[in-house]
């Protein structure tokens, strides 16, 4: 009974291509980590109500996305699609959990256009692995409110990260609680996102790729780590920052009392939801001098498990994303960024200046291509969230830059 | 005559089978494959060669480590005698059945019931200088002037995690002392009124002596449970400010999941089980000790 049913599995994967008969539908399953699971849906909704091959959206906790994958690749239960954190890419692709995508994406008109920070992180050996899937991006967010108030030109926002402090200084000005920036002084994650491409950005390159390679380069790393040393100790950001491990990453530019603040795309549909009527602006994120520019490029890639048992449909789906259709219908249309940067410009953007720009950051984003990313930076121990605590908090910012490039090294050597 | 007794010496194996089995399974088997994982430099990501000692060598370099042991023990000696005494004391408030009793243990004893992770959120939130209604109280009392920025230094962290589990717990150590309490056979506690003994004389050498039991069984559960702590941090101070409130156990989870260094994991597993070995026979020793003097 058993080798029937092998034989007609067997006999039904090899008929497929051939006659992809509709009476024969499939039901695939992906995994989602939780950040991702709300932009994934509108996709896979779109997907399931195109196609009559189904696939079955299952949500796993951020955090326990890798230890689940890794032990089902070991085990051989798989999913057969599944998006994660990209930076997770480099990790997977050198354990051989991934399958090779070569082929098709290089065969793939849509793909070319993809950003270039999602071709690079998916990128081993020469191989391709995965594919953009559900972008996020780093931007600078200004509240044009606070700026008119003090006295600035609210259509005008900080271009360098000096024009930073300045800005900052004056709408510190306007009263006791209000203050002119924020970060999340204690959440790595945060911060590797919004804070390190002003470093990137003014040309400092952040994490080594391994131990023979340079950490926390060039002189950015310490102007925007003085920077901001001087807006902590001027006072110009709220106390709580020092303290917040990302629980408040969001909800402090909502309350309308922050200038100026580095954030994700994903704030924008927040913002407009829950406080329609605060009035802000998005930029890129400023560097040193004018015109420099960059942004973390973040969000999920969609890739196939190792073991997946019908890769050559999930490979037709990964086609499909990166379609026109799926990009502006699934993503666009949804208030989520594409991952082709030239499709920023499109009917469902075109009301909010705002979303353009974010979606254009996409397209002067890094992405850092390193393996142990969560021992460097993510880990609540790391040695990127000790450089900026010692150095803003404690002032000392040339040993921590010092501090952080050797454990920095250590880590990458492993 | 002995074949009888080596019948019932088979039926006596035959009745602790089941158990048996049941910790050769789920005991005994994964403690192996912990062992022999630790002798190996697997990854969460795959592979696994044979290092022999090298993790335990290791672990003896390792000051995050250290560290996180050192912090996790004076968790456990400030928290255990606050639960100790405040259990005791509540529980020789509620000890009789009257129902305003009866309600007041089941208020403290509500929060026991709540799931660790659920209620140490509640407490981040409760903290919050922002929002928080606990600062707002403190304020409103005027015991400080303005919101205190809880997460800010690891020891107003590691108090805010202290004052956070006791209300969780509390309760649990007032119900065991409450139970050991009541078994005690009124008649002395009577003799000893008539023989004038006042109501201190009676707690100190009467009620004390003769919970001594479930004062070992309940020091050594929450002594334990604070050595294995690492919900409360996890979510409270997720190991914060710069790694100072690293439980040993938060360490352990660092290293296998975050680092991917399961070999390594399993190592420090090994050693943190050894460790709560030695202690908890220690504690049972000394206290089979002056229960026999």
């Amino acid at each position: 009974m058993f080798k029937r049913l092998a034989f007609c599995a067997l006999a039904s994967a090899l008929a497929g291509p051939v006659f992809a008969a509709p009476a024969l539908a499939d039901t695939m399953t992906m995994w989602v980590r939780a950040s991702g699971a709300n932009a994934a849906a509108h996709l896979v909704d779109l997907w399931n109500s195109t196609h009559p091959d189904k696939i079955e959206l299952t949500t796993i906790p951020d955090n326990e996305m890798v230890t689940k994958l890794a032990t089902g690749v070991q085990a051989g239960e798989v999913p057969d699609l599944v998006s994660f954190d990209l930076i997770y890419m480099p990790d997977f692709m050198k354990a051989g959990f991934l399958v090779d995508l070569t082929a098709d994406l290089k065969a793939n008109p849509n793909y070319a256009s993809v950003a270039q920070a999602y071709k690079d992180i998916a990128t081993y050996e020469g191989k391709l692995y995965g594919a953009g899937f559900t972008p996020d991006v780093s931007i600078l967010v200004w509240n044009k409110d606070l700026f008119k108030k003090a006295g600035l030109d609210p259509e005008k926002p900080p271009r360098t990260i000096s024009e930073i402090h300045e800005d900052a200084k004056k709408i510190r000005a306007l009263g006791a609680d209000t203050y002119g920036f924020y970060f999340s002084g204690a959440c790595p994650g945060c911060n590797i996102f919004t804070t390190s491409p002003m470093m990137v950005a003014a040309g400092s390159k952040i994490l080594p790729a391994n131990g023979a390679d340079d950490a926390l380069t060039g002189d950015g790393v310490r102007q925007v780590l003085e920077t901001f040393k001087e807006m902590w100790s001027e006072g110009l950001v709220p106390k709580s920052a020092q303290a917040d491990n990302g629980a408040n990453f969001t909800a402090m530019f909502k309350t309308g009392k922050i200038g100026i603040q580095g954030t994700g795309g994903f704030l924008l549909s927040e913002l407009k939801h829950d406080v329609p009527d605060l009035n802000f602006g998005v930029t890129f994120l400023p560097g040193v001098q004018e015109g420099q520019v960059s942004s973390f490029v973040g969000g999920d890639v969609v890739a196939i498990p190792v073991g997946s048992k019908h890769v050559p449909l999930a490979k037709q789906f990964i086609a499909w994303e990166l379609t026109d259709e799926a990009q502006l219908d699934g993503l666009a249309k949804n208030n989520i960024l594409p991952s082709r940067p030239a499709l920023a410009d499109n009917k469902y953007f075109a009301a909010d200046p705002r979303v353009v720009v974010t979606a254009k950051a996409l397209g002067v984003g890094y992405v850092p291509w390193v393996y142990h990313f969560a021992d460097m930076v993510n880990s609540d121990s790391s040695p990127w969230i000790n450089m900026l605590q010692r150095a803003i908090f404690d002032g000392d910012v040339d040993g921590a830059i010092k501090e952080g490039r050797e454990k920095m090294k250590a880590i990458a050597a492993e | 005559m002995p074949r009888a007794r080596s019948l019932e010496r088979w039926q006596g194996w035959l009745f602790v089978a089941p158990a048996l089995v049941f910790v050769a399974v789920f005991v005994l088997a994964p403690l192996g494959q912990l062992v022999a994982m630790s002798l190996t430099d697997r990854s969460l990501l795959g592979g696994g060669k044979f290092v022999g000692f090298e993790n335990y060598l290791r672990i003896w370099r390792d000051s995050g480590f250290w560290r996180a042991l050192l912090f996790t023990g004076k968790y456990t000696l400030v928290l255990t005698p606050i639960l100790m005494g405040l259990g005791f004391a509540l529980a020789l408030l509620t000890v009789d059945n009257t129902p305003l009793k009866r309600i007041t243990r089941t208020i403290v004893f509500l929060p026991v019931v709540i799931g660790l992770s659920s209620s140490s959120l509640l407490w981040f939130w409760l903290l919050d200088e922002q929002v928080g209604l606990f600062n707002k109280l403190l304020v409103d009392l005027h015991l400080i002037r303005e919101p205190i920025v809880w997460f800010v230094t690891a020891d107003l962290a590691f108090w805010a995690v202290v004052i956070s589990i006791t209300w969780k717990v509390v309760g649990f150590g007032m119900v065991l002392f409450v139970s050991g309490i009541q078994s005690i056979n009124p008649d002395i506690l009577e003799a000893a009124v008539m023989d004038g003994a006042g109501y201190w004389s009676r707690v100190r050498l009467i009620i004390l002596p003769l919970s001594r039991r479930v004062l070992l069984l309940t020091t050594l559960v929450s002594a334990i449970g604070s050595i294995l702590a690492f919900d409360q941090f996890y979510i409270m101070t997720s190991g914060g400010p710069r790694g100072q409130t690293f439980t040993a156990v938060y360490w352990i989870y660092q290293n296998s999941f975050v680092s991917f260094r399961l070999g390594y994991g399993a190592a420090l597993s090994i050693v943190l089980t050894l460790i709560i070995l030695i202690f908890s026979t220690t504690q049972i020793a000394i206290a089979a000790r002056t229960a026999e003097t």
